[in-house]
């Protein structure tokens, strides 16, 4: 048993004089709580309660408590199972899933395989309106049901990553029955769902209400009710934290971070974001074109100063196209180098005769956007490149991004959904991807193959040679992988989710109670 | 009274060309601003993807065609089906309109109450401390920034006092900031405005007059003066309500207040042409008639407007 320390004597002292005077200052009461209500606040409102109509952040944060998939990714990165028990593959195109027995919809219907041919099937189908999601399972042929307890998903060619694309959005499990008899309209206002939690009422840009599902086959949550608010201003949402009208804010600035540590009551937690914001080049503009300059580029932005002065270091330097925390990581290589000299070297090499090059940017679509153009053009400057920084609106952005028209480079926080190269950098970067701007014969051969393959060590071998092309190359530099912070009560026991979700079932939330 | 149906008729009239005017330009300036569909779907779904969304909308019909077809359905009160929540606009803007209202009347309240009889004391002690103060503290009022103010409420009157609640719209008591926030510049013009008249009249010859008749000082200004004074502050008072019910997108951002500015806002953001196009249509049609109730006023006030 662990000595007791003088910490401890002075947490027990305090603890006890706050539960024996009620006057004590809020502070010394606010590590425990008798609280039965999780608040939670955020950026924006929901826009659909329909799983297979939005991959938003603000909604995914809703939709994946309403819902269970059959696997689920948890906030440590690894797959766990969800509605499935166990899967195994059948030769290299058939996934066999075996269901979770008793499970039962928020309506009292059974949940079996005839749901989970249902809402793959509905994912899939571009008839439906407003489908968001028809691309996230575009490998599933046909899904088979021998019997209640079992689901077969055949896939047109090898896909490794199945079981991943089920975890992710795209892949809740929607009920039936009940959909098939209100339809999508009474759907997606009155969702049903196997989640832990089951929909009260939603009033638009106020606040959704949630509550409890007693018998959720994961254990009933720590809360009977789960109130969501929108509070889309900064400022008003750490002040909400703050006074402790709500227990958990999203998108806590690193600047704010320091604010809500200073407090007594409340507490930053942040996880490392399950992707890379990237400066992506465009190569096929001139002289991005070639290897040398965009070397040059990546060698002199000093990534250690943007962490530390931009960040208060709430981030980490990447190595390559492949996020920490991701298959086939490689933690041997080290963290992409800082070399004025060099980069002037391989400038001169290239002939570089000052063309200039631009940044295009928002002034806040992605976290500290702006900021980091102007910094990283002045270190471009430093080397003697002509950079420029142009500011444009995230509409803009959004055509520019369709239309394939972007200058030269521009930021991009590609979020790795299947924790996998493929899902993040193949799925951006691969030929007819929305950010082909480069190609490589060697590179498309090997992405290719490792995206229909089975094997673990052939693909991991494919993304190592990759990524010595990728860091010849460049189509993107990489510039930070950032922890995405949250703020909460101290009461609140949580561990936040790599790729935005918000993990409330048991296993995962609990309030520290007196 | 003579005339006042002609007069109702030309009012209305130009109601009518107003609003379709409004309807027109805002149709044009929303599909010049930018294509919804990259801001819909996943950044990598394929361009047979934004085909098939863009049919699903309408969009890929000529301007035109969708020109007709958007007057024809606003005639019947149907402004299209919400591309952001896949509801009828109409439906979703009447959602938000409670809020709007609650939020537009307690700011407006607030600042007749507060602003007239402190725009009229100011009048009465010119140049006093009173006068002073509080024709400073009006300036302040209206040269600051919404956000400013709004922020500064929340981390005065929240955070460091804990009197009321930082934002939301839970009771009485979480509207009371906002209020005070969104009718500070109304409050500062009204009082100011409600000075400047009331001391115009007082200087006139017929208040001389009833002073030289010993009528009270009180009576001078509640009888002779206010009424007098009336026609601008009513004017300005109208003008103020309208921008109360239609603008008040900064204070309903920083208090997380559900009203139609910040509808309309988001709504900009996310090419959402159906909701914009009915948010804009339904503060114009609170404007004008809110311009057509001061212009009855008016005619009440003063019968030299009835008959001219």
């Amino acid at each position: 048993m662990r000595e007791m320390t003088r910490r401890d004597v002075l947490k027990i002292t305090a603890a006890g004089a706050a539960a024996a005077l009620p006057g004590l200052p809020a502070t010394v009461r606010a590590q425990t709580t008798q609280k039965r209500e999780l608040v939670v606040a955020q950026g924006g409102d929901i826009a659909s309660l329909d799983p297979h109509l939005s991959t938003s952040s603000n909604d995914i944060r809703i939709s994946f408590n309403i819902f269970d998939n059959l696997t689920s990714r948890r906030p440590d990165g690894k797959l766990a199972p969800g509605l499935a028990t166990e899967w195994k593959l059948q030769g290299q195109t058939a996934w066999v899933f075996k269901l979770r027995s008793g499970v039962k919809w928020h309506n009292g219907d059974p949940f079996t395989s005839a749901d989970v041919k249902f809402s793959i099937d509905r994912s899939l189908d571009t008839s439906l309106k407003g489908n968001r999601v028809t691309t996230v399972l575009p490998m599933v042929e046909r899904v088979e049901t021998p019997d209640p307890a079992t689901a077969v998903i055949h896939t047109k060619k090898p896909d490794p990553l199945l079981p991943a694309r089920l975890g992710f959005y795209g892949g809740q499990m929607v009920p039936k029955k009940y959909v098939e008899s209100v339809g999508p309209d009474v759907f997606n206002q009155k969702p049903v769902g196997t989640g832990p939690v089951r929909f009260v009422s939603w009033t638009k840009d106020d606040k959704i209400v949630l509550e409890a599902s007693p018998d959720y086959w994961g254990g009933r949550v720590d809360f009977d009710r789960l109130i969501v608010r929108a509070l889309p201003e900064m400022a008003p949402r750490v002040a909400a934290l703050l006074k402790g009208e709500v227990d958990l804010i999203t998108q806590v600035p690193p600047d704010q971070g320091e604010r809500i540590k200073g407090n007594a009551g409340t507490a930053v937690n942040g996880a490392l974001y399950g992707g890379l914001y990237v400066l992506a080049v465009n190569s096929k503009q001139p002289p991005l074109g070639n290897p040398l300059v965009k070397q040059a580029l990546s060698l002199a932005i000093d990534r250690d100063a943007i962490i530390k002065e931009l960040w208060r270091g709430r981030g980490v330097a990447p190595n390559s196209m492949i996020a920490k925390g991701d298959n086939h990581f490689d933690a041997s290589l080290p963290p992409l180098a800082f070399n004025p000299n060099e980069a002037k070297a391989r400038l001169k090499k290239a002939g570089y005769k000052g063309e200039e090059i631009v940044i295009e940017t928002t002034a806040g679509y992605m976290a500290g956007d702006k900021p980091m153009s102007e910094a990283i053009q002045a270190m471009w400057r430093d080397v003697g490149v002509n950079a420029k920084v142009e500011v444009f609106e995230y509409s803009v952005r959004a055509q520019k991004n369709r239309d394939k028209t972007f200058k030269g480079l521009w930021w991009s926080d590609p979020t790795s959904t299947l924790r996998d190269p493929d899902g993040m950098m193949w799925r951006l970067l691969g030929p007819g991807a929305p950010q082909d701007y480069w190609r490589h014969a060697e590179f498309d051969e090997l992405g290719n193959a490792a995206r229909f393959s089975v094997d673990e060590k052939f693909r991991g071998d494919a993304y190592r040679k990759m990524t010595q092309i990728f860091l010849e190359h460049l189509p993107w530099i990489p510039v930070i992988q950032p922890y995405e912070d949250y703020g909460l009560q101290k009461y609140v026991e949580w561990t936040p989710d790599p790729l935005q979700q918000l993990e409330i079932r048991r296993f995962n939330f609990k309030f520290r109670r007196a | 009274m003579r005339g006042l149906l002609p007069f109702l008729a030309s009012r209305l009239l130009r109601a009518a060309i107003a609003l379709w005017l409004v309807s027109t330009v805002v149709f044009v300036v929303m599909r010049l601003s930018g294509d919804p569909v990259p801001l819909l779907l996943p950044p990598y779904a394929p361009q047979s993807e934004f085909a098939r969304v863009r049919a699903e909308l309408g969009l890929d019909r000529p301007l035109p065609v969708q020109y007709a077809v958007f007057l024809g359905h606003v005639m019947h009160g149907d402004f299209g089906q919400s591309i952001h929540f896949r509801q009828p606009a109409i439906r979703v803007v009447a959602d938000y309109l409670p809020a709007t209202f609650e939020l537009g009347l307690a700011a407006f309240t607030l600042a007749l109450v507060v602003a007239l009889p402190v725009g009229i004391v100011s009048a009465v002690k010119r140049n006093s401390l009173v006068d002073q103060a509080t024709m400073g503290l009006a300036l302040v009022g209206q040269s600051a920034p919404t956000f400013f103010i709004g922020i500064l409420l929340i981390l005065i009157v929240s955070l460091k006092l804990g009197l009321l609640p930082t934002s939301g719209r839970e009771g009485w008591q979480s509207l009371v900031l906002p209020a005070l926030t969104l009718g500070a510049f109304a409050m500062a013009s009204i009082a100011r405005l409600t000075r400047s008249a009331v001391l115009e009249v007082l200087r006139a010859d017929y208040i001389r007059t009833a002073r030289a008749k010993g009528v009270t000082e009180a009576l001078v200004v509640v009888k002779h003066t206010l009424k007098n004074a009336a026609v601008p502050i009513v004017t300005i008072t109208g003008l103020q309500f309208g921008t109360l019910l239609g603008g008040a997108v900064v204070t309903e951002t920083v208090f997380a207040w559900p009203g139609i500015g910040r509808l309309a806002i988001q709504s900009i953001y996310n090419r959402d042409y159906p909701i914009v196009q009915c948010t804009v249509f339904v503060s114009a049609v609170l404007f004008i008639v809110i311009n057509f109730c001061i212009d009855l006023i008016y005619g009440l006030l003063d019968p030299r407007v009835r008959s001219s």
